[in-house]
């Protein structure tokens, strides 16, 4: 924690322009202002916890993101809710050239989820450089671009357009696509092509690259530590589960793309699982996401070991659950009187009961 | 476009699974316009998330009880008309005047925003093509144009004739009301582009202004026949969505363009659309 504090006070704050002194003078002198309270005891009355965090070198005000595909370029959403309290905006996936997307139906509603087989429409890099970002630069929330490809090269291809961009403070790989040239192959659920696809957009990058794993495998942390070892600055999870419905009076499919995505808090357990086992599988910073409507969703995902969570679905029908979730967080922290930090990766459990320690320390 | 908790005022149950729910909403009410619709959200439910995309189909002043000459009646009741179809509706068929809803709202490009004026005004009558619950999406139109002086018809189909509701409000702003039913209940027999194709047929000269909702086969067969005799149509769209905010991509529909712009959100740039822009070879969209 005083690391990362260090590194806001020597402005790595992910903003390579400095182009927010102002805000970044206000971070700091918030910064010292908690720095205080943090000298006096932590059982003393006026407890304020420090509920920021440092991500991949990119400084965040609080824990809090909106997932990818869930809120749209952020604009969408700027008459409906404060987003300066954000922690951050994970855009919508951006590719290299603009796509069209999937025929009509796209998405189902299930219990406590839905499905979606959106089919990764968007308006392509340059577009999003020139239409999209400008807004995004304006805001506190941390702007991090979602990115995708069908081959390595379309990947790198994007980066490369997306590195000309200012205000962008990290990239989130999403390696859910299959791989057209290597057979329709995912990404994410191979190691190998998880290393190529993460190394290559890590020499490409300009800003940090956190990779997006898919749950779509049998053993999530084999593809965790193939994204850490190419040079993963954090890793997020989880993607969608692969799932389907059926009309059974049709007998047809319930959405044209036959299968699709599950999200939403049906999904959570097993989401909250697989944070669990890569947390402890990997150095890196892991990003917790699947299911979180609450607080205590939230909560849940930061003691398993998540440094920071996404916001997803709830988006599309409680914009305000983000805001909701941050004071949830903080309110927490100060009734439990603790830092963040404190509280990342805090579970109690049995030592025999817990997954192998990270192989690292090992 | 606000995001409100409101309260119920009425929820009238009418024939065949219909319901009118009214609901106090004067942000929602005053800001509506012809065509827009609004998401609605049954509160306290974790097995049921997304909200439900429906028609405004009426804003309304207060009810009559205020004592008179308090002050000006405003406009602010905002009315949906739904049948039950699924989960959702049937939870929404179970709430009760006091009972509170989330409602975001007015959403989406209604009938008459600039770009659509020119065109309809160069119409002399406008014809209502309405398909069971398609005629919530109607109705506000139809009294716009009505204080416009324009003279309208309006051709209503349904299954039986308990699909038929609401169509004495159009009563006083339309000069004909055309009723067709599949099993012959009420009016002309089969669907209502029969009727319509007929008079259409009949009157070759006029310039008419269509606007249509309804299913799918419906609209189909309503474009059809405006091309066929060439008149200007425009569509109200339904599909399933996910936030009717423009940022889920889940309502998009196939309409007449390439790549990137082959796909239009119906929740942003609909639900209203000119039926030229729409490819109506795609399959239907969705039942529900």
């Amino acid at each position: 924690m005083a690391r990362a504090k260090d590194k806001v006070r020597r402005g790595v704050s992910g903003n390579p322009k400095g182009a927010k002194s102002r805000k970044r003078i206000a971070v700091e002198a918030r910064g010292l202002s908690r720095g205080k309270d943090r000298a006096a005891s932590p059982y003393s009355e006026e407890f304020v916890p420090e509920i920021d965090t440092t991500i991949a070198g990119v400084h965040f005000q609080n824990p809090v993101l909106t997932a990818s595909g869930t809120f749209g370029y952020g604009q969408e959403f700027a008459h409906l809710i404060d987003l300066d309290q954000l922690g951050g905006i994970v855009v919508k996936g951006i590719s290299a050239e603009p796509m069209a997307g999937n025929p009509s139906p796209r998405i189902y509603e299930t219990e406590a989820g839905m499905l979606n087989a959106i089919g990764l429409q968007n308006v392509g890099a340059k577009r999003f450089l020139e239409e999209k970002l400008p807004f995004l630069r304006t805001l506190r929330a941390r702007c991090i671009v979602n990115v995708f490809g069908y081959s390595t090269e379309d990947y790198v291809r994007c980066i490369e357009i997306l590195n000309e961009g200012d205000g962008i403070h990290a990239y989130e790989l999403n390696i859910s696509c299959p791989n057209t040239r290597a057979g329709g192959m995912i990404y994410g659920n191979d190691p190998k092509l998880t290393e190529e696809v993460v190394g290559a957009a890590k020499s490409a990058a300009r800003f940090p690259v956190i990779v997006k794993l898919s749950p779509n495998v049998t053993d999530i942390t084999v593809t965790a530590r193939a994204a850490e070892a190419a040079g993963a600055d954090a890793l997020s999870l989880v993607n969608t589960l692969v799932g389907m419905a059926i009309d059974i009076e049709t007998r047809t499919p319930r959405i044209s793309n036959v299968t699709g995505g599950l999200s939403g808090p049906a999904i959570k357990p097993v989401a909250l699982r697989m944070v669990y086992q890569t947390a402890r599988a990997v150095k890196v910073p892991v990003i917790g996401l699947g299911g979180i409507a609450t607080p205590e969703d939230a909560l849940e995902y930061l003691i398993a070991g998540a440094q920071a969570v996404q916001v997803g679905t709830a988006n599309f029908y409680a914009p305000g659950t983000s805001l909701r979730i941050i004071q949830g967080i903080r309110d927490y922290c100060r009734r439990q009187r603790l830092h963040l930090a404190d509280l990342v990766g805090s579970l109690r459990v049995p030592e025999k009961l817990a997954p192998k320690a990270k192989m690292s320390e090992a | 476009m606000y995001d409100d908790i409101v309260a119920v005022t009425e929820n009238r149950p009418l024939a065949g699974g219909h319901f009118l729910l009214s609901v106090r909403a004067p942000r929602q009410a005053q800001a509506t316009r012809p065509g827009q619709f609004a998401m609605l959200r049954v509160l306290g439910r974790s097995d049921i998330l997304l909200r439900r995309p429906m028609s405004i189909y009426d804003v309304t002043a207060a009810s009559s009880q205020r004592p008179k000459g308090r002050r000006p009646k405003q406009t602010e009741t905002v009315q949906f008309l739904y049948k039950i179809v699924g989960r959702g509706t049937r939870l929404m068929s179970e709430l009760k005047r006091g009972d509170q809803l989330g409602l975001l709202g007015p959403l989406g490009h209604g009938f008459f925003a600039e770009d659509y004026l020119p065109q309809a005004q160069e119409a002399e009558e406008a014809l209502h093509v309405a398909g069971g619950i398609g005629i919530a999406a109607l109705l506000l139109a139809a009294r716009q144009l009505a204080q416009a002086g324009f003279r309208q018809r309006l051709f209503f189909g349904g299954r039986t004739k308990d699909d038929l509701v609401g169509a004495d409000k159009f009563k006083p702003l339309v000069r004909q009301t055309v009723l067709a039913t599949e099993d012959s209940s009420v009016g002309h027999h089969g669907f209502v582009t029969r009727p319509l194709e007929a008079f259409l047929a009949r009157h070759r000269n006029k310039k008419y202004l269509l606007m249509a909702c309804g299913p799918w086969a419906m609209l189909q067969a309503t474009v059809a026949a405006a091309r066929q005799y060439g008149h200007p149509c425009l569509v109200s769209l339904e599909n399933r969505m996910g936030c009717g905010l423009g940022v889920c991509l889940g309502c998009c529909i196939r309409v007449d363009g390439e790549g990137h712009s082959a796909y239009q959100r119906v929740c942003t740039e609909g639900p209203a659309f000119w039926a030229d822009k729409i490819v109506w070879e795609t399959e239907s969209l969705v039942k529900t």
